[in-house]
C-alpha cells in the first residue's frame, strides 16, 4: 500500500496519535527493543546507531559461542565477532536483505574465523589430540561427570576436524541452521554442506569412540 | 538433529566409494558420494545412521544383528548424546563484548546528508539520520505500526521561497485495523513531529506499507511475522 498525501490538514480529522513525541530515553530504548531483526536492520542501515546496538546486544552470545567453538579460545573469538559486527555497522548500507540479519552475520563471523584460521601456523589433526585424562578405554566414566566429560572431549575433537567440516556441522548441530542457511553462510552448495556434514559427523563419531 | 534429513544414502552406488571421504579433498565431486559410504555388510554408513534415529532401526533384523550396523548405530547414539550436552551448555556471556562495539559504532556515527531547518535565519542544519531516528519515532507511536526506513530530502521546488523536504517512510503494520487510517495517522505523526520537534519544513510524507507484523508479538524471529513485500 502506498498512501503519497500532502500536508493539509483535514477539517476534523485530526488522527494524531494521543502520545506525541514518545516519551523518555527508557521508554524510546524499550520500544527499539521490540522491534525484529529487519525493521532494526533497515534503521541501522540508514544510521541509526541505537537500533544497531539492539541487534548487537541480540546476538553478540550467540556469535561468540559459534566463534568460540570454531577459533578454540574466548580471546580470539571475541577479536572475531567485534571485527564482524564493526565491519558490519559500515557495510550495512550494502546489505540488501537477501538474508535475515542472523544468517548474514553468521556469514560474516564465520570468514572472519575461517581467516584467523587460515593465518594460524599448524592446525591440530585428529591424530595429535590426546584422550581426555578421565578416560579409561575399560571402565566408563563416572555418571555424575560423564555429560561434562563428553562435552568437553567433543569440544577437542571438533578443534581436531578441518575448519571447512567444522563450520558446517558447528552451524547445523549447535546452533540449528537448516542446509540453504549453511550453504549460504559457507558460500558452497546444499549438497556441499551435506557432504561436510557426513564427513565431519563420522570424524566424531571416531573421536568419540571411548564414550560409547 | 541432522540425519533427519534425506543424505544421498541409496543402495545403488558402486561399491569402490568406500574411500569417497578421503579422496573429497581431492575432488569436491566427491562429498556428494560421502553418504553412500558402505559398510562391510555392504549398508550404506548413512542408512545405519538414519536407522539410529528412526522407530523402524530398531525394528529391522539386520540392524540388529550385524555388528558393523550396530556399532554404526551405536557410534552415533554416543556423538549424539555429547552433541545434546554440548548444546546445552550456557552460551558465553557477550556483554562487555557488546559495549565494545557500540561504543566503536558510535564513535563512528554516519552523519550522512545535512538538512536545513526552517529556523529563521536559515542557518542551522541537522543529519538526515537524526532527523530520520525523530520521524521514525513519532511513526511507531501509531498502535501497530513499526516504521523501517525513514529517508528524508529537500523537494525539488523551484518555486518555494526557502527550502522544504519530502520524507519517504516505510512501515510494517499488524492487519487487525484498517490500513488506510493508520497511514493517514503516521502521516500526521511525522508532520507533527517534523514542524514541533525538527522545526523542519516539510510538505509531502509518503508512507508506504511494505511488511505485515504479526498481531500478537512485535519481536523476535522476523521470519514468523515479517513478510516481506
Amino acid at each position: 500500500m502506498r498512501n503519497r498525501t500532502d500536508p493539509s490538514p483535514q477539517p476534523g480529522a485530526d488522527l494524531r496519535p494521543a502520545a506525541l513525541p514518545v516519551g523518555g530515553v527508557t521508554t524510546e530504548q524499550e520500544a527499539v527493543g521490540t522491534l525484529n531483526d529487519s525493521v532494526l536492520a533497515i534503521r541501522a542501515s540508514e544510521g541509526d546507531e541505537d537500533a544497531f546496538a539492539v541487534l548487537v546486544r541480540r546476538h553478540s552470545s550467540r556469535l561468540l559461542a559459534l566463534a568460540q567453538h570454531l577459533l578454540g579460545n574466548r580471546a580470539d573469538a571475541e577479536d572475531a565477532v567485534q571485527d564482524a559486527f564493526i565491519s558490519a555497522w559500515r557495510r550495512l548500507p550494502e546489505f540488501r536483505h537477501s538474508a535475515s540479519f542472523s544468517t548474514w552475520m553468521y556469514r560474516i563471523v564465520t570468514n572472519r574465523c575461517l581467516n584467523t584460521l587460515r593465518r594460524r601456523p599448524h592446525p591440530l589433526s585428529l591424530d595429535t589430540v590426546p584422550e581426555p585424562a578421565a578416560v579409561d578405554a575399560n571402565s566408563s566414566p563416572p555418571k555424575a561427570a560423564e555429560t561434562d566429560a563428553a562435552a568437553a572431549a567433543l569440544t577437542q575433537a571438533l578443534l581436531a576436524l578441518g575448519p571447512e567440516l567444522r563450520v558446517c556441522w558447528v552451524l547445523r548441530e549447535l546452533h540449528g541452521l537448516h542446509y540453504e542457511e549453511i550453504a549460504h553462510v559457507v558460500g558452497s552448495s546444499e549438497q556441499t554442506v551435506r557432504g561436510r556434514l557426513f564427513r565431519a559427523r563420522r570424524a566424531l563419531m571416531e573421536a568419540m569412540r571411548p564414550w560409547r | 538433529m541432522a540425519l533427519d534429513d534425506p543424505h544421498p544414502t541409496s543402495s545403488d552406488k558402486p561399491a569402490g566409494v568406500h574411500a569417497a571421504a578421503a579422496e573429497a579433498s581431492l575432488h569436491p565431486d566427491a562429498e556428494l558420494l560421502a553418504g553412500a559410504e558402505l559398510l562391510p555388510c555392504g549398508r550404506p554408513l548413512g542408512h545405519a545412521w538414519q536407522q539410529a534415529r528412526s522407530a523402524a532401526g530398531a525394528a529391522d533384523p539386520h540392524s540388529s544383528r550385524c555388528p558393523h550396523c550396530r556399532e554404526a548405530i551405536e557410534g552415533l547414539t554416543a556423538l549424539d548424546r555429547a552433541t545434546r550436552a554440548l548444546r546445552a551448555e550456557e552460551q558465553p556471556d557477550g556483554h562487555s563484548l557488546a559495549t565494545r562495539v557500540i561504543n566503536a559504532v558510535r564513535s563512528e556515527v554516519r552523519l550522512g546528508t545535512k538538512l536545513l531547518l526552517d529556523d529563521p535565519d536559515h542557518d542551522l542544519r541537522i543529519a538526515e539520520s537524526a532527523a530520520a531516528k525523530v520521524l521514525r519515532r513519532a511513526a511507531d507511536t501509531v498502535p501497530g505500526i513499526r516504521a523501517a526506513s525513514c529517508r528524508v530530502a529537500a523537494a525539488k521546488d523551484d518555486h518555494a521561497v526557502h527550502v522544504v523536504h519530502v520524507v519517504v517512510i516505510t512501515v510494517a503494520a499488524t492487519l487487525d485495523q484498517p490500513l488506510r487510517g493508520r497511514a493517514e495517522a503516521v502521516r500526521q505523526a511525522v508532520l507533527h513531529a517534523a514542524e514541533h520537534v525538527l522545526g523542519l519544513a516539510v510538505t509531502t510524507v509518503d508512507v508506504e506499507v511494505n511488511a505485515v507484523l504479526g498481531a500478537s508479538r512485535v519481536h523476535g524471529d522476523e521470519r514468523h511475522e515479517l513478510s516481506e513485500r
